[in-house]
């Protein structure tokens, strides 16, 4: 009774989580094509949560390598997944609230590792791993996107400097809605997946499926791709303003060579196993196609801001996981500990909003374009 | 080196820097010929030279041509890792 309460618990929080995915990352995917005025806001984001639900039934492969190599799977328990979870929500809104665009994946690996630590100490979490599938091409992605969008700017104005901007402006702005679109596809049939695949390590832990026979059950599927398209419908303003025009001001040619350098990367990056973070890549992508038109042109203070985010990612998600991880701990192995935090996260999250709510009616011009 | 080499897979770190290189700075090339292919077979449309107005337009299709394939063979990468 107590386990069957707390898989829907845990089932619940990933897909919350999933839904903070979408809203935290609508921006990576719409922010350029909003700015350059390619498209509305409300179609961009409408787009961008249909090509999510979409990107989520491309494959489930990556669904069942989660967590692969960087923590000993059999070791997960629901606990630790729930602690998990909160961790990396947590960072997520956290960001959200300050504007600050950052990985939703590694503040969900973060999570996991954290809540693996406070259970099973060192032992349980494959550093090597960490470092070479995590942290060294998360930091390697932002330069990569970067030296792309920069390389790819200077070409394109080349090729199109002596034409008039009116057409050449409309002609990039159609290219964004396809680069865009692929974009919000790629983010559905990564993101959306990782948290299948947390859905589905709690189900084996419940014991309903077959650790040796691992296959995501179609309402898994189902769920997570819903959860993650109504995030990204909701839109996540805040970071979509930060991306779109805090970074840099930017054009028709420059939107279009950033979202598509970021989209290369994604793929190359996606084929060969990295599980690399599309606001990292969006955001190097972004700061090249300025620099590449004038280095000036990059706000780099406000870049700043976001590199300390990214940094501070892991280390932060992976704490709250384990603070999660040993508060519900206290309260014994089963329902109690994880309802009594879930309860507390909600009421901090009404919390939050009201406050949000606040502010935007205090100061209008920071609602939504 | 040696470290480094042994906790990230090198060979597949470089695989993701070069093939991100070509197929981004490819696409965004092909893309702007084709913007350059329409703008300016539409201007010699307009100015009355067939001639260019083609070549022009052929530049163009050959672009978007190559653009739908990129995109292809995106979904395709996703379909397949």
């Amino acid at each position: 009774m107590h386990s069957d309460l707390l898989i829907i618990l845990v089932i619940a929080t990933a897909l919350a989580f999933d839904f903070t995915n979408g809203f935290h990352d609508t921006a990576n995917v719409v922010a350029t094509s909003i700015s350059t005025r390619a498209l509305s806001p409300r179609v961009a984001v409408t787009l961008a949560a249909i090509m999510n639900f979409a990107g989520a039934f491309i494959s489930l492969k990556v669904a069942a390598t989660i967590a692969q190599g960087i923590v000993d799977a059999g070791e997960v328990t629901m606990p630790i997944v729930f602690a998990g979870l909160i961790g990396a929500s947590v960072w997520n809104l956290a960001t959200w609230y300050f504007g600050l665009p950052s990985s939703s994946s590694h503040a969900l690996i973060g999570g996991v590792v954290g809540a693996m630590l406070a259970a099973h100490g060192t032992a349980a979490v494959q550093l090597g791993g960490l470092l070479g599938k995590v942290v060294i091409p998360g930091v390697m992605s932002p330069f990569l996107a970067f030296a792309v969008a920069g390389l790819a700017i200077v070409l394109t104005y080349r090729l199109v400097a002596r034409l008039r901007p009116g057409p050449a402006g409309r002609g990039f702005r159609y290219g964004q809605i396809l680069s865009g679109g692929m974009l919000a596809l790629a983010h559905g049939t990564n993101d959306a997946q990782k948290t299948m695949g947390v859905m589905t390590l709690a189900l084996i832990a419940h014991g309903d499926i077959s650790e040796k026979h691992f296959a995501v059950p179609g309402w898994v599927v189902v769920g997570a791709a819903t959860a993650i398209a109504l995030g990204t419908y909701a839109g996540g303003w805040r970071i979509i303003r930060t991306m779109g025009t805090r970074i840099i001001k930017m054009d028709a040619a420059q939107g279009f060579t950033a979202q598509s350098a970021g989209a290369a990367v994604i793929l190359a990056a996606s084929h060969v196993g990295f599980p690399l973070s599309t606001t990292h890549v969006m955001a190097g992508g972004i700061m090249g196609a300025g620099a590449g038109k004038r280095v000036s042109a990059v706000r780099w203070g406000v870049a700043g801001n976001m590199a300390i985010a990214w940094v501070l990612t892991l280390p932060a998600a992976a704490a709250v996981g384990a603070a999660t991880y040993a508060a519900t701990s206290i309260f014994g192995s089963g329902v109690l500990g994880p309802a009594i935090i879930a309860a507390l996260a909600l009421g901090a999250l009404l919390a939050t909003m009201i406050r949000r709510a606040r502010d935007l009616a205090a100061h209008p011009a920071g609602a939504k374009p | 080196m040696t470290v480094a080499a042994v906790i990230v897979d090198t060979h597949a770190l470089l695989q993701v820097v070069y093939v991100s290189l070509i197929a981004g700075v490819g696409i965004c090339i092909v893309y702007a010929g084709a913007v350059l292919g329409i703008t300016r077979a539409q201007e010699h449309r307009r100015g009355d030279r067939p001639r260019e107005a083609a070549l022009y337009g052929a530049l163009a299709a050959i672009s978007l041509a190559l653009c739908g394939w990129a995109v292809v063979t995106g979904i395709a990468v996703m379909a397949t890792k």
